[in-house]
């Protein structure tokens, strides 16, 4: 047995119930090529880089499972084909550690707007006041400016 | 350029030793590289989400490939841009 993820990014234009059906069907999938499903990792509502299908916004999920070696390529023929599932992603991983805080998300992330969607994730951090917050980001923009000028 | 050239002739040695070395964050340290850890691998894209060089990044050769395989997934996921402008 090893470890999978299955990565789903699925439309934002579906209705909450429909949503919870298509992820539902793909936990379905998992378990009939027998998966061991470990847990799902929920992102909620998350802009996209670049627009799919001329859509903005994704809600992402993460199922991690366990399973054979042949598992991953018949699950990908019947994810492939799912609709609504605007990407997908099957990838192994080393170990499944549960994340520290999805549960805090998941809820109120749902319904909100983008923009709100993006300060409820800052604040889930619990203990991460807004300074804390912004502090590690400075060094983290300076350090790519830092190091071609290095470079040169 | 003439100048720098001969400028060089007389003192090679000092101009051989000056590059200070970088180091691979990512060796030594216990943090992982994940398609889904955008804000770290933000680092290593240029502003218009080209992967950077190892040459710039210092990133050993077996982390950089798996930032490079990170980013590709992270892309395909739209988590990160394929083109930034």
């Amino acid at each position: 047995m090893r470890n999978y993820e299955l990565a789903l990014a699925i439309s934002a234009k579906i209705e909450d119930a429909q949503r919870a059906e298509v992820l539902e069907k793909a936990k379905g999938y998992v378990t009939r090529y027998e998966g061991n499903i470990l847990g799902i990792e929920q992102w909620g509502r998350k802009r996209l880089a670049y627009e799919i299908q001329h859509q903005t916004e994704a809600f992402f999920y993460f199922i991690h499972f366990e399973a054979e070696p042949t598992t991953p390529a018949l699950l990908e023929t019947d994810v492939r084909i799912m609709d609504n599932v605007l990407r997908y992603l099957i990838v192994s991983e080393e170990e499944y550690v549960p994340a520290e805080e999805p549960a805090v998300e998941e809820a109120p992330a749902a319904e909100e707007i983008p923009a709100a969607a993006e300060e409820a994730e800052e604040a889930a951090a619990p203990e991460a006041p807004a300074e804390e917050a912004a502090a590690p980001e400075a060094p983290a923009e300076e350090a790519p400016a830092e190091e071609p000028a290095g470079e040169e | 350029m003439a100048g720098e050239t001969r400028e060089r002739t007389y003192t090679p040695r000092k101009r051989i030793q000056r590059r200070r070395r970088k180091v691979c964050i990512f060796c030594g340290a216990e943090s992982e590289i994940s398609y889904k850890d955008t804000a770290k691998l933000r680092k290593f894209v240029s502003e218009r989400g080209k992967i950077l060089s190892r040459r710039v990044t210092g990133n050993c050769a077996k982390h950089q490939r798996a930032v490079t395989l990170a980013v590709k997934r992270a892309r395909h996921m739209a988590l990160m841009p394929y083109v930034d402008d």
